[in-house]
């Protein structure tokens, strides 16, 4: 049994048969579910992405399966990644180079990796120069919001990526499948918008460890097999004896990309915190509201990337306005305080740092800030500011 | 009137104390300590918890609150959570008023903190992760010197010349004391000059938080006198007048912190109308 499952003690039966299977699924670095999808049907093809947001409906609707690479974490030892890149350079890059060569990423035909910043362009080349035999795709992302000028571009490279996949399977991707595929994300964006509402409601019943694992489930599983793992876990969980206790409600920002260690949100919530949003493995539910399942669906796809998706470091959008947003958020989950958390040397979560503490700060919200790799070992210190944090809101805070 | 229960799980030590309080009177009811010696953290808790409920002779489910700190967030049970910092600050000032700073010195690992006449922590600074100004080092120590706990304080007092030992690592103290005693030095003067070392450490500490006044002794060596002895000549080296203090119940002021916050929580929740959820926690415990 896991150190998860024997830390949540409320987590019993049918419950916890489903933690040890999400777990699973974040600890299968060998891409075994995906290997398996797979030998039901030969002709079947897997397509990996990177963070933070790949519009998986397109590659879905090729007739692949789209799975989330969201690098290492703490479960592999990097041996070649770190002669690929400076010391300067954040972890997640090193650890998925280090799958690459390793063959673990053999189970996929291709790759796409969104413009998000500069290291992940730089991983895209070493991809394309290492993995000769397989489609890499960059996804240049729009960074014009108007739909006349960055609508068009973008249609263009979702149908870069339609027919880059549909060169692996086969299978094109017509109007009929990509809205069939769309109503399928759909039903999988409700669920998870459900479980964010629980939550942001009663915390106590979905732990935040839990509810890491299931967002990381949604990158492996076919989107009908992740949504009906998250409605039994809704209903279990809602069965369950968890009972509250005297914790802050906390929101963290800044952890889109590289991911924290399970360690890192087990030590967050025993220092007494209640995480009731955050921005972990983001393009799960990037575009949250679901999208429109009549008319064009490639249109629909645009219109969720440009106006419907969340706010973010690494989408630039020049008139987002990201301080008002952050305040809104916090306020609308009863947020007590923000954590503003970051990878090591991640710029576009550090460069934006500044300013959103400016904002929380003028709206007389308590945040602190602190740094983590995804292999992050110790977790001493970051007890100790999560907790003295928690305290203060707790004994001379509005909490 | 709030009744609530403090529990401060250390490395070394699970300690109990069972509080009542609102906000004009804090009595200790019960408290209790228990050496963990290698068993299931959460049976020595749970014996732990009972024996002091016992002593108070109240009922589980008559408490309002139950505040874990240290280890004491792996209790599934408890009510709230409070950081060591916090509840060892609050605990120094219910033991002894005048008292504005205090030292936890833990099995492994020492915390010097600052805070105003509410308890509320102005400054701290602690100890990395080297085990050499911590109890686990000492226990070591009277290991290797064939000496129980208890005698270290009293054979460092009588010390007449004592040694210089590292206060850097704790495997070149370990050292230096192995080579010590290879040179026929006296105990007391080797454990002399161990609390020496360790009081350059603390006082470092306590400079860096700039607490003056009154500083409380706390965590499981506060009843080491030789230690405490040497932290004061130490801090009152450079002519400053710093009073140490140190209470029979030094040891528990942790649980009696928490205990205390649990109270105060338990008060203000109950003036939000918040009660309802962390209720439904205590009476469900266990």
């Amino acid at each position: 049994m896991s150190q998860l499952i024997e830390e949540s003690p409320a987590a019993t039966g049918a419950l916890a048969e489903l933690i040890t299977r999400a777990t699973k699924l974040y600890e299968d670095l060998e891409f075994k579910t995906v290997r398996d999808w797979k030998s039901a049907e030969p002709s079947r093809r897997a397509i990996g992405f990177l963070p933070v947001y790949a519009p998986r409906e397109v590659i879905h609707a090729a007739g692949a399966l789209p799975v989330g690479i969201m690098g290492g974490g703490d479960q592999i030892e990097i041996v070649r990644g770190d002669s690929y890149f400076q010391s300067y350079i954040c972890h997640l890059p090193r650890s998925v180079i280090e799958l690459a060569v390793s063959g673990r990423l053999d189970a996929m035909e291709g790759f796409i990796f969104p413009s998000i910043c500069d290291v992940i362009r730089n991983l895209s080349g070493m991809f394309k120069l290492l993995l000769k035999d397989r489609w890499v795709h960059y996804l240049d992302l729009p960074q014009n919001f108007d739909r006349a000028m960055g609508g068009k571009f973008y249609r263009h490279e979702l149908a870069t990526i339609a027919n880059g996949v549909t060169a692996l399977t086969g299978i094109e991707v017509t109007d009929e499948r990509l809205r069939a595929s769309i109503a399928l994300y759909n039903e999988n964006r409700r669920a998870l918008a459900d479980l964010q509402a629980l939550r942001a409601q009663r915390p106590w019943l979905v732990p935040a460890t839990e509810y890491y694992l299931l967002q990381r489930a949604s990158y492996l599983l076919p989107p009908e097999q992740h949504t009906a793992m998250l409605r039994d876990y809704m209903r279990l969980s809602s069965q369950s004896a968890r009972a509250p206790q005297d914790n802050i409600r906390v929101m963290v920002r800044g952890a889109f990309c590289e991911q924290p260690p399970l360690g890192l949100l087990r030590t967050l919530e025993r220092a007494g915190c209640y995480l009731v949003d955050d921005d972990f493995v983001l393009g799960a539910r990037f575009i949250p509201e679901p999208l429109p399942e009549q008319g064009d669906p490639w249109e629909a796809l645009i219109d969720g990337f440009l106006y419907r998706s969340l706010p973010t470091a690494s989408k630039y959008d020049l008139h987002a306005d990201k301080e008002a947003e952050i305040v809104r958020r916090a306020r609308e989950v009863r947020a007590d305080g923000v954590l503003l958390i970051a990878p090591s040397f991640c710029d576009p979560a550090l460069l934006d740092q500044p300013m959103l503490a400016r904002a929380l700060e003028a709206a007389g919200i308590p945040y602190t800030s602190f740094k983590y790799a995804e292999d992050t070992g110790q977790f001493q210190v970051i007890r100790e500011q999560a907790g003295t944090f928690a305290d203060a809101i707790k004994l001379w805070g509005n909490a | 009137m709030a009744i609530t229960a403090g529990i401060d799980v250390g490395s070394g030590a699970v300690k109990v104390a069972i509080v009542q309080a609102d906000d004009c009177i804090e009595s200790l009811r019960a408290h209790y300590l228990e050496r963990i010696r290698r068993r299931n953290v959460m049976e020595v808790v749970e014996e732990s918890l009972a024996a002091a409920l016992r002593e108070a002779g109240i009922r589980r489910d008559q408490l309002d609150y139950i505040a874990t700190t240290g280890d004491g967030d792996v209790i599934p049970w408890r009510t709230g959570h409070f950081y060591g910092m916090t509840t060892h600050a609050r605990g120094a000032l219910y033991l002894n008023p005048e008292a504005r700073g205090a030292v936890d010195i833990g099995a492994l690992h020492t915390r010097a903190m600052r805070f105003d006449e509410t308890g509320r922590v102005q400054q701290y600074q602690m100890t990395s992760q080297c085990a050499s100004g911590s109890g686990q080092f000492l226990e070591n120590i009277s290991r290797y010197l064939g000496i129980s706990i208890d005698e270290i304080g009293p054979l460092s007092l009588s010390a007449k010349n004592p040694e210089k030992c590292s206060s850097i690592c704790a495997v070149l103290a370990e050292t230096d004391v192995i080579n010590m005693v290879s040179r026929g030095i006296s105990t007391p003067d080797i454990l002399r000059g161990i609390h020496n070392s360790m009081a350059v450490r603390v006082a470092g500490l306590l400079r860096a938080i700039k607490v003056e006044g009154t500083i409380m002794l706390t965590g499981g060596l506060a009843g080491d006198a030789g230690l405490s002895a040497a932290i004061a000549d130490k801090m009152n080296e450079g002519g400053k007048a710093v009073k140490l203090a140190r209470h029979e119940l030094s040891v528990q002021a942790g649980a009696i912190g928490a205990g205390l916050w649990g109270a105060f929580r338990h008060r203000k929740l109950s003036e939000a109308g918040q009660l309802g959820a962390t209720q439904e926690a205590s009476d469900g415990a266990g």
